[in-house]
């Protein structure tokens, strides 16, 4: 997906305000933008159906979080951050740039601490 | 530290200093506030392990992550596993734990107790029914814990530690630590020294005493005393909420520090 695609998604704008990152400058604004959309293409997902592939519906008709459907994207997200050669800081923080993105969309996902 | 100075600095601190050890001294400080908690009959109920973050296998630490802890555990270099040991539910245990409180006059006769009354009375009449239940069993081993953690919680905030309370991964706990059937896991408690505001930028929201405390019955909310309240202020106990602001341009730092989701 091109940034600009992935841009347009209504869930990258919700990340965007809730997160406030359009005051950031426009190099990291791409950065997470191109980010996403090199996730999206190894899942083969827009960034809308990433959010709603994780969301179920109960028994009693409410929303869920699938724990499992969770727990498989947070280990596609780590293997997309070593398939990229992310390293290090880089691996951490690449990873959770695209945890925000699920977080700041109603997922609860948390990520690794960089300690170093 | 004041006791009420420590009651009101206490946040659940969630960034923690990942390379910052804490002293085991400070540990025993914690351990010891536990102990000194209340405890009906005396039974030691509460138990703790003390388990250092660095002394774990990077697999193991791994395994020991829950969906609402994961960051958190990297950077807290103490996790203290607190259980309740169900092993308190003998009668043979209230018996020597009551005597050895009427021994010491903390039970007295000016009550109605004496050693007679222990062993010939309390034990069949009143210890060994409750113990019989298992709602009963259960509720009071915990509840004495949390007292017990409660405590070791101010302690550290007085050793100016930080400290917050997390779900434990039952599963890899057990297999990992090996702990006994009956003892059943409360909380783990992630201890650090904290890498944000230890007071996290002022107080969190609490509702006012008046809605959750009454005076009587239940159709009387307790009436807050303006003056108390102004003294609480004074001693550290009541604090200025959360500056939102600026509590999230520090929380975007310290998520830039640690490499975590904005």
């Amino acid at each position: 997906m091109t940034p600009e695609e992935v841009a347009a998604a209504p869930s990258v704008g919700r990340w965007f305000d809730s997160a406030r990152l359009h005051s950031d400058s426009e190099e990291e604004k791409q950065l997470r933008y191109r980010l996403l959309g090199d996730f999206c293409e190894h899942i083969g997902q827009s960034p809308d159906e990433l959010v709603a592939g994780l969301i179920r519906t109960t028994k009693a008709g409410e929303t869920a979080i699938s724990g499992k459907r969770r727990a498989a994207m947070d280990a596609s997200i780590d293997e997309f951050v070593e398939k990229s050669g992310f390293t290090g800081r880089d691996a951490i923080v690449n990873g959770n740039i695209i945890r925000s993105f699920l977080v700041h969309n109603g997922i609860f996902i948390q990520g690794r601490a960089w300690r170093g | 530290m004041e006791l009420k100075q420590a009651m009101g600095n206490r946040r659940s601190i969630r960034y923690f200093q990942p390379d910052k050890p804490v002293e085991k001294e400070k540990i025993q400080v914690m351990l010891e506030a536990a102990n000194r908690a209340s405890r009906s009959g005396n039974i030691d109920y509460w138990r703790a392990l003390v388990v250092y973050r660095d002394e774990l296998s990077p697999d193991t630490l791994d395994a020991l992550r829950v969906p609402t802890t994961t960051a958190d555990l990297d950077m807290a270099p103490v996790q203290i596993y607190w259980f309740a040991d169900m092993s308190y539910a003998d009668p043979d245990n209230f018996r020597r734990n009551l005597k050895e409180l009427v021994k010491v006059g903390a039970l007295n006769p000016s009550h109605g107790w004496s050693d007679a009354y222990v062993d010939e009375n309390v034990v069949g009449q009143i210890i060994t029914p409750m113990l019989s239940d298992p709602q009963v069993v259960g509720w009071m081993g915990t509840i004495e814990t949390g007292l017990a953690i409660c405590q070791a919680m101010l302690a550290a905030v007085d050793e100016g530690l930080g400290v917050c309370l997390h779900a434990i991964n039952l599963g890899t706990a057990k297999q990992v630590f090996k702990f006994p059937d009956h003892w059943v896991p409360c909380w783990t408690l992630l201890v650090g020294y904290p890498a944000e505001d230890p007071l996290t930028g002022g107080q969190r929201p609490r509702r006012s005493i008046s809605s959750m405390a009454y005076v009587n019955n239940l159709d009387t909310p307790w009436e807050e005393i303006p003056a108390v309240t102004e003294r609480l202020k004074a001693e550290g106990l009541i604090q200025n909420p959360v500056d939102v602001d600026k509590r999230a341009a520090e929380v975007r730092k310290l998520a830039q520090r640690f490499g975590l989701p904005e």
